[in-house]
């Protein structure tokens, strides 16, 4: 139970609640509230991981998402475990096990750690160098090695057993971060009556004000955002959240957040999603985001115990934690003073290394106060021990900073640094904000706003308590009086907080003479002071490829605590200023997002909604086997006993040419269209004449986009004289219907037609073979169904034993069919019917495969040969491009592509052996020996068994198809290793002359 | 995510709606006579700017109206949205 | 120029690397040049490259608005692949792929080409036969294709959804074997490197203001750094064609759209194909890195805002859950967006122009990437020897007047659909 490093009664943490983990297989304790990193530390643990390239040892440098070192793997239960999670991110959790990553055997022991022996052989961008000899090399030996170093934690293989929600939320006032600016902001604006959100990211709200020592009003600053917080959560128009983090900017002021719902629940209930991704529309955003420490930068400043002194101040303030007993505080600011102050407060001497000359704050006359060892003029030159830091080589500068005057060592356990802050303006910048340089902190702050967006607080650059509360209920009533027209302000109240002066610019120390020890700029990446130089002096000069060259800033923690001190080096190497080199994009996601909250409820079946037909609990008794279609589940056979695929669409297509068959068409695409000038515009999106079709016609038209390539194609019916019901490939339905009001809304506004889809309001069922006729007169035997009163291109209303019923005499399948629709509600009931009054005559259901069957070797086209590349002579549906009228998409025709006579034309396909299927994606040749690149003549669109010949039959489009009738060719699919000699012959193959339909 | 508004329906976001191009491309009248070029910039060729762009948007998973939005193709700030027989 | 090589790195590691030189110069413009390029993408570097190394014309100058490799070869999602269906792209994408196979050699820099093999996965039979088609077609014309059973699939890729809960099953796919990835900085950094070595200029921060053009022939390109003559200009500048052809009073059957691609956080290698979602449009491969690699549809509205909104990645990162559901406890690191010239039928364009001594470069859409040497190399023999090779002269500008469309995906005009 022993936590040697946690402090008595201090912090935030619940300690009536112990907590065991485990840790690199070893179990700890430590207490609610609690994260990952704090109870670990509070064990004493501050290796936590290895680097990515040559993985030296690794300890927390910060206490947030600023963190780049301690990413852990966390094993769960189930698929539940996850890689590259930050441990000062993670909050305790009974039962909670973590790893290090990126090491083998063990954290502490790790043969990967060979490669800092190399690392002098490792520059940056190394591997652009070598690797090249012998060919071949690289990706059979060089790359799976280099693969097998790659990575951090281990992916899992699983599906996710965990779910996301998503939320849509509008407000007026969004706020992203709860620090005294973020509260302050809220506070007024949401007294001012506006509806306001109030993110945090952390579990716990008020920012800086949880280890800050100031005072709000009468009280610590850690009250007054309590109770401040706890005022906010009871007003009605106010949402506020913690542990929800806002990760991106976008556009119109759409901000989103993710927020963290279970992991932190020691017993989640049944149905608690495991994030929640929200989509905010913000009228106005205040970002208080804060400002992140940078790291000071020295030899072998990466060793575990080395960490910036904000983090070693809140782990001490928030978790009673001590990092370390021997601290060495090392600054080039007032702000660490607070750290020092703060260890001597609990007991410890620290002893302070300050870059400056000298500091009069009152900061500092508190620390001197308080007998703490100060030392001006001084840094930490080196540092040793393994595993973690335990002796820190210090001097004191000469007057241009360029080397030491003197070098001593001191034992330390801890080095708690501070390079000044640098605000966190992501949000800003993401929102298209162009950042200014702030030469008195260093570093880029907003400037001037493109979207409602008002940067206040640290993150504006802004460093004083003060001018947070002041800003934040300044801003927070004039945005809301903007927003709510309403006047109700709200002052701020007074503070009380240190005074700090000037940083020293100084951050990057000179190395002990004569070494070469490398000085990391970013952490978890391994990029050194050295590898930024040596980009610069190859030429890459701008920010972006030292950035891509040096891979600096593109670790997992995205550069938080490295990028600035990157800039700035590369900006002393070219001696030019920091904004004449800029800085490289910020872009979403602030930090890194879960894929599973992005992608929301949309995974496995709910992937993309599952369109089905009335009739479809009726397939799914008979033994349908579905096929999607679009989004459409469909019918593809009807299994008997063992059948095949094949021998199911054998059976159920004979059963049509002999008998009759019925089949589900209501995925078919309908659309409604009414209005005195239906018949005209039909004529200009067809290509066949329209203006004379009879009431009770239905009539085959084409459609072609404006490029002259064949769009879809149906039929469509006149109903009464303005009213027609058109129909559509299941395929184009929602393209169709768009195109339709395009040109009825943009180009000719003059036409009296409305267009409704009405596909989901029919249930449609096609009765196909000789014996549909005797069907029909069962299913309406009040209807004259005969050849002269219901001919083919018929179209009768009428009864369909009390269900108003359309009757269309039409055939996709080249027999005499039909087709009925009624009301979707009614579907079952007629589909029950046809199958009942249907069974004398040997009725089957048929499925996709046999409607396949049926019109290739009828020369239908369908979807395979209208492939959005055909122009209607390829079809051989030139007969129907009008000459006497314009429509949509002729006047490309005159192309000369288009009117080539050797284009192609669909033609059908036999194997000379009568018994060779050939398969869909062959193409047609000339010579099946020829050598490569092989001419091609054409390729086959569609195959069937033809079941009037009993043999296999194909669509092909072929060049110059037409004269080729008769030719010998072969069909080669290279990749099923068949060449089949194979004849050319019409495409109309059953009842060229369609008698049948007409009979 | 964009923010549209619909000149009917009010200010959607984007998911509701459906893109449609280039709304300062005019479809040339039916029957008339035009060359081949006016065609082909008709059915291809595009000003594509930088900047200010008149645009096409077709409110789908709305009133399933089509209507012109003024749009910056840099920032995606929208100036105005109308009716198809507004200006 | 220093040769890169084991022995040089181990050389320079014991001068603590202080000695390599500049892999580029950054000089001042000239007053004239024999052939100005305009973008240092890319493509412009890589025509630089070939216009020095095969035709001998050294006297060039790349002219870079921002910083060399900045636009789509550095952001791209770093796929090679020859898998099309229509000779004019399968034949020439294929000479890419032999460019490739040679150019870490060739460019004595490491561009880290790896045939891992591109799987196309499909959903359906009729999917199958499409792309059986298009693999048939890559076969007959000497391209390497093979069709991938189900089984075969759950064998190389067995954390995809092979479940009963996935709502478009996998039937099969179709396979490139030589497909794969390249590093794209270090394309663009290597062609830049040799080019700068034979005497190519590189200017950087160098925008391209305008062109004089004099009895229809190109006479010189105004720039921020100067008035440059030159009787020959290319331009590279995909994603900012037409602003350029504007210029030039050009109007081009091309529109500029965002597309954008997204990184996880590295994890251990686990995916060592390329793979690609046939129920929808998702790409994934996974770096040396560990980063998972992915990218989708476009935005879908015209624009030249590096930057999209999430819906889109929601959308995309959706058919990456629903191909591999093991995704969705990953992080998403890093998001960004690129500008595609989309053209009006998803092919290149690669053409002399009616200005004598105006040659174009553009129309790459998706696919610019994989395309670097061959559209360089092309590039460069067109330019050089003022008419197009046979492998783009299928390519042309006016295709779209005569109907020589080359449409690999048959959605016509509609660019934004993709």
């Amino acid at each position: 139970m022993m936590q040697k490093y946690r402090l008595d009664k201090k912090g935030y943490i619940n300690r009536k609640k112990i907590i065991s983990f485990k840790f690199n297989g070893k179990k700890y304790f430590g207490y609610e509230g609690d994260t990952l990193a704090s109870a670990l530390l509070a064990n004493g643990i501050h290796l936590v991981g290895r680097s990515f390239k040559y993985h030296r040892p690794r300890g927390f440098i910060g206490a947030g998402v600023d963190e780049p070192n301690a990413k852990v793997q966390l094993y769960n239960k189930e698929a539940k475990n996850e890689p590259n999670v930050l441990a000062t991110e993670v909050e305790l959790v009974e039962g909670l096990t973590a790893k290090s990553q990126n090491c083998w055997p063990s954290v502490s022991f790790d043969f990967g750690a060979i490669n800092n022996l190399f690392s002098k052989f490792f520059p940056a961008g190394f591997y652009y160098k070598t690797f090249m000899w012998p060919k071949n090399f690289w990706y059979r030996i060089y790359e799976p090695i280099i693969r097998k170093a790659a990575g951090l934690g281990v992916a899992p293989l699983k599906p996710d057993p965990d779910r996301y929600e998503h939320k849509f939320e509008y407000c007026d006032v969004l706020v992203a971060g709860s620090g005294p600016a973020g509260i302050s902001t809220a506070l007024a604006a949401a007294k001012n009556g506006a509806k306001v959100i109030l993110a945090e990211e952390k579990p716990r709200f008020g920012g800086s004000l949880l280890s800050d020592e100031v005072t709000i009003g009468n009280k610590n600053g850690k009250d007054w955002a309590d109770e401040s917080i706890s005022q906010l959560k009871s007003m009605p128009n106010v949402i506020v959240k913690n542990r929800s983090q806002v990760f991106g900017y976008y556009d119109h002021n759409m901000m989103v957040m993710i927020e963290k719902t279970k992991d932190h629940l020691e017993n989640p209930t049944k149905f608690i999603p495991r994030q929640r991704l929200w989509y905010i529309r913000a009228k106005e955003v205040v970002i208080s985001t804060g400002s992140i420490e940078r790291p000071l930068v020295f030899a072998n400043n990466d060793r575990p115990g080395i960490m910036l002194a904000s983090a070693a101040k809140e782990y001490m303030k928030v978790y009673g934690v001590l990092v370390g007993k021997k601290p060495i505080i090392f600054t080039n600011n007032d702000s660490a003073y607070d750290c020092a102050i703060e260890f001597k407060k609990n007991g410890i001497d620290p002893l302070v290394l300050d870059i400056r000359k000298n500091s009069d704050s009152s900061i500092v006359k508190e620390a001197k106060n308080l007998n703490i060892k100060i030392k001006f003029s001084h840094g930490v030159a080196n540092s040793k021990g393994h595993l973690r830091v335990n002796l820190a080589t210090i001097g004191k500068l000469n007057n241009s900073k360029s080397s030491y005057e003197n070098l001593e060592n001191v034992s330390c356990d801890c080095i708690c640094v501070s390079g000044n802050w640098t605000p966190t303006v992501h949000l800003s910048s993401q929102s298209g904000n162009k950042l200014k340089f702030n030469d008195k902190i260093d570093a880029f702050i907003p400037n001037q706003s493109r979207q409602n967006e008002t940067t206040i607080g640290s993150a504006s650059g802004a460093f004083t308590l003060k001018k947070s509360l002041e800003d934040g209920f300044s801003k927070g009533y004039e945005i809301s009086k903007k927003i709510t027209g309403k006047d109700t302000k709200s002052s701020p109240p007074t503070s009380n907080e240190r005074s700090s002066e000037e940083h020293d610019k100084f951050w990057c120390m000179p190395l002990p003479k004569g070494k070469h020890y490398k000085r990391f700029v970013d952490f978890q990446n391994d990029v050194a002071v050295s590898d930024i130089e040596l980009a610069v002096r190859e030429g890459f000069r701008s920010i972006e490829h030292v950035k891509r060259y040096t891979t600096l800033g593109m670790a997992t923690d995205q550069g938080k605590t490295s990028n600035l001190n990157g800039l700035q080096l590369v900006s002393n190497v070219e001696k030019k200023i920091v904004p004449e080199v800029g800085h490289t994009t910020f872009r979403p996601p602030y930090n890194p997002v879960t894929i599973g909250a992005i992608v929301g409820r949309e995974v496995g079946k709910n992937y993309r909604p599952t369109r089905k037909s009335p009739m479809h609990s009726w397939h799914e008794k008979n033994n349908a086997v579905f096929v999607d279609a679009g989004l459409w589940l469909r019918p593809r056979y009807y299994k008997q006993s063992n059948e095949t695929l094949s021998d199911a669409a054998i059976r159920e297509a004979t059963n049509v040419r002999n008998n009759v068959g019925v089949c589900d068409v209501t995925s078919l695409g309908k659309i409604d269209i009414k209005g005195a000038d239906s018949a005209e515009f039909l004529n200009r999106v067809y290509t066949n004449a329209w203006m004379k079709l009879p009431v009770g016609k239905s009539r085959y038209g084409v459609m072609l986009r404006e490029d002259g390539i064949v769009f879809d194609d149906g039929t469509t019916t006149r109903i009464s004289e303005n009213h027609f019901h058109m129909t559509t490939t299941t395929a184009q339905a929602v393209n169709i219907l768009a195109h339709l009001e395009y040109y009825l809304q943009v180009v000719w506004p003059e036409l009296d037609v409305n267009v409704l889809s009405t596909t989901e309001q029919w249930a449609g069922a096609a009765i196909a073979g000789p014996n549909s006729r005797d069907l029909m007169g069962k299913l309406f035997p009040s209807l004259d169904v005969s050849n002269e009163a219901l001919p083919f291109m018929g179209f009768k209303e009428e009864d369909l034993f009390g269900v108003p019923a359309r009757i269309f005499r039409i055939s996709f399948s080249g027999e005499l069919a039909y087709e009925i629709n009624v009301e979707s509600g009614y579907g079952i009931f007629m589909w029950e019917k046809i199958m009942e009054l249907g069974k004398e005559m040997n009725i089957e259901p048929y499925g996709t495969e046999a409607l396949s069957t049926l019109r290739i070797e009828m020369g239908h086209v369908a979807g395979s040969e209208i492939d959005g590349r055909v122009i209607s002579s390829d079809l051989s549906l030139e007969g129907m491009l009008s000459k006497k009228k314009d429509f949509i998409g002729k006047r490309s025709l005159n192309r000369e592509a288009f009117l080539d006579p050797d284009r192609e034309k669909i033609v059908g396909v036999i194997p000379l052996d009568r018994k060779t299927m050939i398969p869909e994606g062959s193409h047609l040749v000339k010579d099946n020996k020829s050598s490569l690149p092989n001419p091609k003549l054409g390729h086959i669109s569609a195959s069937c068994w033809s079941v009037e010949y009993n043999n296999p039959f194909s669509l092909a489009i072929l060049k110059e198809g037409k004269k080729r009738i008769g030719e010998k060719l072969y069909a080669l699919s290279p990749l099923k290793n068949k060449s089949i000699p194979v004849e050319i012959v019409s495409s109309h193959y059953v009842d060229p002359k369609g008698e049948r339909v007409r009979s | 995510m964009l923010e549209i508004k619909c000149p009917y329906c009010g200010k959607r976001s984007q998911n509701e709606f459906s893109y449609g191009g280039d709304a300062s491309v005019k479809r040339p009248a039916l029957e008339k006579e035009i060359s081949d070029k006016e065609w082909d910039d008709f059915v291809y060729f595009r000003k594509n700017p930088r900047g200010k762009h008149l645009e096409l948007w077709h409110h789908v998973s709305g009133c399933r109206q089509w209507f012109k939005v003024s749009r910056d193709t840099t920032t995606h700030e929208i100036y105005k949205t109308s009716k198809i027989n507004e200006e | 120029m220093q040769k890169y090589s084991i022995f040089s790195l181990i050389k320079n590691a014991f001068t603590n690397h202080e000695n390599w030189e500049v892999a580029w110069k950054d000089p001042e413009p000239k007053k004239e040049y024999d052939v100005v390029i305009v973008g240092g993408g890319g493509h412009g570097l890589a025509t630089a490259y070939y216009l020095a190394k095969e035709h001998k014309i050294t006297n060039v100058a790349i002219l870079e608005k921002g910083w060399i490799g900045g636009g789509n070869v550095g952001r791209n999602t770093t796929i090679l692949r020859s898998n099309y269906m229509w000779d004019a792209n399968g034949l020439f994408y294929e000479y890419g792929m032999k460019l490739w196979e040679n150019l870490s050699q060739e460019l004595n820099y490491n561009v880290m080409y790896s045939p891992r093999g591109i799987i196309n996965l499909a959903h359906s039979d009729a999917q199958l036969n499409t792309y059986s088609r298009r693999g048939n077609s890559m076969r007959l014309n000497g391209i390497d294709a093979m069709m991938l059973g189900r089984d075969e699939l759950k064998k190389m890729i067995p954390f995809a959804d092979f479940s009963s809960s996935a709502r478009f099953p996998i039937f099969g796919g179709l396979m490139q074997p030589r497909g794969g990835t390249a590093r794209h900085d270090a394309v663009a950094w290597g062609y830049a490197r040799q080019a700068d070595s034979m005497g190519v200029d590189i200017i950087q921060h160098c925008e391209v203001t305008g062109f004089e053009v004099q009895n229809g022939k190109i006479k010189s390109v105004q720039t921020s750094r100067g008035n440059i003559q030159t009787k020959k200009v290319g331009l590279c500048v995909a994603g900012s064609t037409s602003l350029l052809a504007e210029k030039l009073n050009m109007k081009l059957p091309i529109e500029s759209h965002v597309l954008q691609a997204c990184v996880s956080e590295p994890v251990k290698p686990f995916l060592d194909h390329v793979v690609t979602f046939g129920a929808g449009h998702f790409y994934c491969s996974q770096s040396d890195k560990g980063e998972m690699v992915m990218g989708g549809d476009l935005d879908g509205y015209n624009s030249y805002a590096q930057r999209g909104n999430l819906p889109t990645l929601q959308h995309v990162l959706s058919e990456g859950v629903a191909m591999f559901p093991n995704l969705s406890r990953l992080k998403m690191l890093r998001t960004w967006g690129g500008i595609m010239d989309m053209s009006m039928d998803g092919s290149p364009i690669i053409d002399k122009t009616h200005i004598e001594g105006l040659y174009l470069n553009c129309g790459w859409c998706y696919g610019g990437f994989k395309a670097t040497p061959v559209s360089g190399w092309t590039f460069a023999y067109t330019i050089a020897q003022d008419q197009p090779h046979d492998l783009n002269s299928k390519f042309k500008l006016n295709r779209f007047s005569s109907g020589h469309l080359i449409d690999e995906k048959g959605v016509g005009t509609k660019t934004w659909i993709g």
